[in-house]
């Protein structure tokens, strides 16, 4: 899953924060190692203070077998106060006995002790472990050239401990506490310097709002970077402004251009009947008598001026200005084959007209801008198809989407054409009617437009129009 | 010559002779810059507690008029051959040395405890043991106060003797401490099972030390024997420096310093030595030398 986008007033703060968590990290094990290196140097001056002063001393009573001596000695070592103070002393026999302890309850003198031995750790050992609260230190003790036996010292490391864990606890809490002030200066830094662009986002809008210029007054012209911004923004915003009324303009052009080229088809296809229709007249004034003629003149009027009727209702309900939101239906086509089988016939071109829809109107697809869309579509088909081509309509109910193929003989789609139907690159005058349109309506229904072929080798443009749909502009 | 009829020779006529004496010389003494007195001192018996120190140097310096050197040893051994030498000019000693040198030395005055110029010697052991005799005692490592000392060693040598046990086999091992109070802290910690300890010194420890003393408890406690004595040479006994010295401790419950020594102490003033004082310390002496 992908991880959601973060504003970078979010970002900024969490990576300072992030850089500080490791560089805190990375400082805290120095401080640590450092400290445990220092107090492991400490105990080590510490205890060989405490062994030479005991063995500067112990010898003669060692020699004498004094035992109080040795005990008083040893007692009076682990009575000291301090942070790290010997909690136990035992001198060892080189035989591994206890020859005498401070606290002779657990080493009773003559008790055999070389584990107690093996379990020390040898002063001059690089390290101690200090982390268990004690720790035995131990040293062969010398008496004028005799080895009296090996004196054991356990020291309270506790404190060290305590140290350690003090200063554990102030690093997190000192690198939390300029974490969250790191994040928060970078937080407060980053929507400073961000402010200016903030508000052009904001000026932007969000989706499908409109660009909002950035009023002159506002402009802080004492920072010449966010000023020419602004400016630029600025002049962006007129452009497109001047450029969506362009596009206004060209669309209610090429309407017109359609509107105009399906008129020539319109009067044609009213002037074909209307000749007949006039000779109609001119037989009922010549035969009025006559029941036959007349009955069979008016039925030919009927006929003739209910074509005229049906050819007028669907290029009104196609270029109605504002036409009621109405769900398509199959009918929307049968009034595109009316409208556009005169011009194919104008050009003796053979009209394939497949259209599969269920019955009953397709919910979510408002009928007038397909209508827009597959009759504009269609007479750009005618047009290049030439005289004696072909064309087609094909309608498909698809999942969830309606698909319109509208296929044409003709050459293909040049160029500049395709720009103007697949692409919102700028209109050049002239070219394609209404294909600027075509795409515009479409986006505005949320379907996507493709090119291809049909299943005869006829070029087809392909529209794809979602059902969901349900807030279809009407151009 | 028996010990008892040598301190029958101290008598109390003579003391207070002397220390009449010694008030008349007083002012030419004082103009003749006196040398010090020399008192001998050993922490087998006594601890070196400096406050205490300082009353006793105090009223005695005061009394007798003239400066006091406390010359403080580790043995009893030491302090008597001190002296003996002549290298101090009075020392508290314990009566077991005082008798094995009867024949050079004497006592000045017995101190008094409980009323009474007389102790006990006692063999303690830790107080959480089941222990009711001595003789649950064999094979203990025990701690002894000094050699030369009554309590700390004597008595519990010839305790063994009519008890028909060899002391050298009786305790697995033995060490001395060279204090009472060092005994005390010898069986509390656990270094001796038990210990042969100065009765007065174990009572008096009960106040100053009760945390100490309460870790152990009495097993065995014997007759009473005269208190550890204050002590001179023969020579010495008649002198006025020795007569000055005998009215001094006499009058140690009449000064401020001799009350506040008194009250460290324990003790309640000093008597004259009675003929029979260490009758009993010979007995014990005789047990052991019979021995041999």
């Amino acid at each position: 899953m992908r991880a959601p986008h973060l504003p970078v007033m979010v970002k900024g703060p969490l990576l300072a924060a992030g850089l500080l968590v490791l560089f805190g990290a990375l400082a805290s094990q120095l401080v640590l190692r450092t400290l445990v290196a220092t107090q492991e140097r400490h105990l080590r001056e510490m205890a060989a203070l405490e062994f030479a002063g005991v063995e500067a001393t112990i010898g003669p009573f060692v020699v004498r077998d004094d035992i109080w001596e040795m005990f008083d000695l040893l007692d009076r070592v682990t009575h000291r106060e301090g942070s790290l103070r010997p909690v136990r002393a035992t001198l060892v026999d080189p035989l591994g006995r206890s020859i005498v302890s401070s606290e002779p309850e657990i080493h009773p003198l003559g008790a055999q002790r070389v584990e107690m031995i093996a379990e020390a750790t040898p002063v001059t050992a690089p390290h101690y472990d200090l982390s268990d609260g004690t720790v035995s230190l131990s040293k062969v003790l010398h008496h004028q050239g005799r080895t009296l036996g090996r004196l054991i010292i356990d020291f309270d490391t506790t404190g060290f401990v305590a140290e350690r864990e003090r200063t554990v606890a102030f690093l997190v809490i000192g690198n939390a506490l300029a974490t969250i002030i790191a994040a928060l200066v970078g937080f407060l830094a980053i929507r400073h310097v961000l402010r200016p662009v903030a508000r052009l986002t904001d000026a932007m809008g969000h989706g499908t709002d409109a660009l909002q210029p950035i009023s002159e007054e506002t402009i802080p012209r004492g920072n010449p970077e966010i000023a020419r911004l602004y400016d630029n923004y600025n002049r962006l915003v007129h452009a497109v402004e001047e450029r969506n009324l362009t596009a206004k303009r060209m669309a209610d052009r090429e309407r017109f251009v359609s509107l105009g080229r399906l008129a020539g088809t319109l009067a044609h296809e009213v002037n074909n009947p209307l000749g007949g229709l006039l000779n109609t007249v001119d037989t009922l004034r010549t035969y009025p008598d006559r029941t036959d003629v007349v009955k069979s003149s008016a039925d030919l009027l009927d006929r003739g001026l209910r074509h005229m009727r049906d050819v007028v209702r669907a290029t009104l309900d196609t270029h109605r200005a504002a036409p009621e939101v109405r769900a398509l239906s199959r009918s929307d086509f049968e009034d595109l084959n009316l409208l556009i089988r005169p011009e194919a016939e104008r050009r003796g071109q053979e009209l394939h007209w497949q259209v599969s829809l269920p019955g009953g109107g397709m919910d979510g697809v408002p009928a007038g801008p397909v209508r827009q869309i597959a009759l504009n579509l269609l007479l750009n088909a005618s047009a290049a198809a030439g005289y004696g081509g072909k064309i087609g309509l094909r309608v498909a109910h698809e999942a969830d989407t309606i698909m319109l193929g509208i296929q044409d003989s003709g050459p293909g789609l040049p160029g500049p054409l395709r720009a103007r139907l697949l692409s919102d690159a700028p209109v050049e005058p002239g070219g394609g009617v209404g294909l600027r349109l075509v795409r515009e309506l479409v986006q505005g229904m949320g379907g996507q437009i493709s090119l291809g072929s049909s299943p005869e080798g006829l070029n087809e443009i392909r529209v794809q129009l979602p059902l969901a749909h349900e807030g279809g502009r009407d151009a | 010559m028996s010990p008892r009829k040598d301190v029958m020779q101290l008598q109390r006529r003579t003391l207070l002779a002397g220390a009449a004496a010694t008030v008349l010389a007083a002012p030419s003494l004082l103009r003749a810059q006196p040398a010090a007195f020399r008192f001998g001192l050993t922490p087998v018996f006594l601890d070196n507690d400096w406050q205490l120190l300082e009353y006793l140097r105090s009223h005695l310096s005061a009394e007798m008029r003239q400066p006091i050197v406390f010359v403080q040893r580790r043995t009893y051994q030491e302090v008597t051959a001190l002296l003996l030498m002549g290298k101090i000019d009075a020392a508290w000693l314990c009566g077991y040395p005082l008798l094995q040198n009867l024949d050079r030395l004497a006592a000045l005055a017995l101190p008094l405890w409980q009323g009474a110029p007389h102790y006990q010697a006692r063999i303690i052991t830790a107080a959480r043991r089941t222990v009711h005799d001595l003789a649950d005692l064999r094979g203990d490592i025990h701690a002894y106060s000094d050699p030369d000392s009554n309590s700390g060693h004597l008595v519990t040598l010839s305790e063994l003797l009519l008890r028909q046990q060899r002391p050298e086999d009786f305790f697995a091992r033995s060490f001395f401490t060279y204090g009472h109070r060092n005994v005390v802290r010898a069986v509390a910690r656990g270094l001796a099972q038990s210990g042969s300890v100065d009765g007065y010194v174990w009572d008096a420890m009960r106040r100053t030390e009760p945390e100490l003393v309460e870790q152990t408890r009495i097993v065995w406690e014997s007759e009473d024997f005269g208190f550890p004595p204050i002590a001179v040479t023969r020579e010495a006994f008649e002198t006025a420096q020795s007569r000055r010295l005998w009215v001094a401790l006499e009058a140690m419950l009449r000064t401020d310093a001799g009350r506040r020594a008194l009250e460290m102490l324990q003790l309640d003033g000093f008597v004259p030595p009675e003929a029979q004082s260490f009758d009993r310390i010979a007995a014990r002496m005789k047990i052991v030398a019979e021995r041999g």
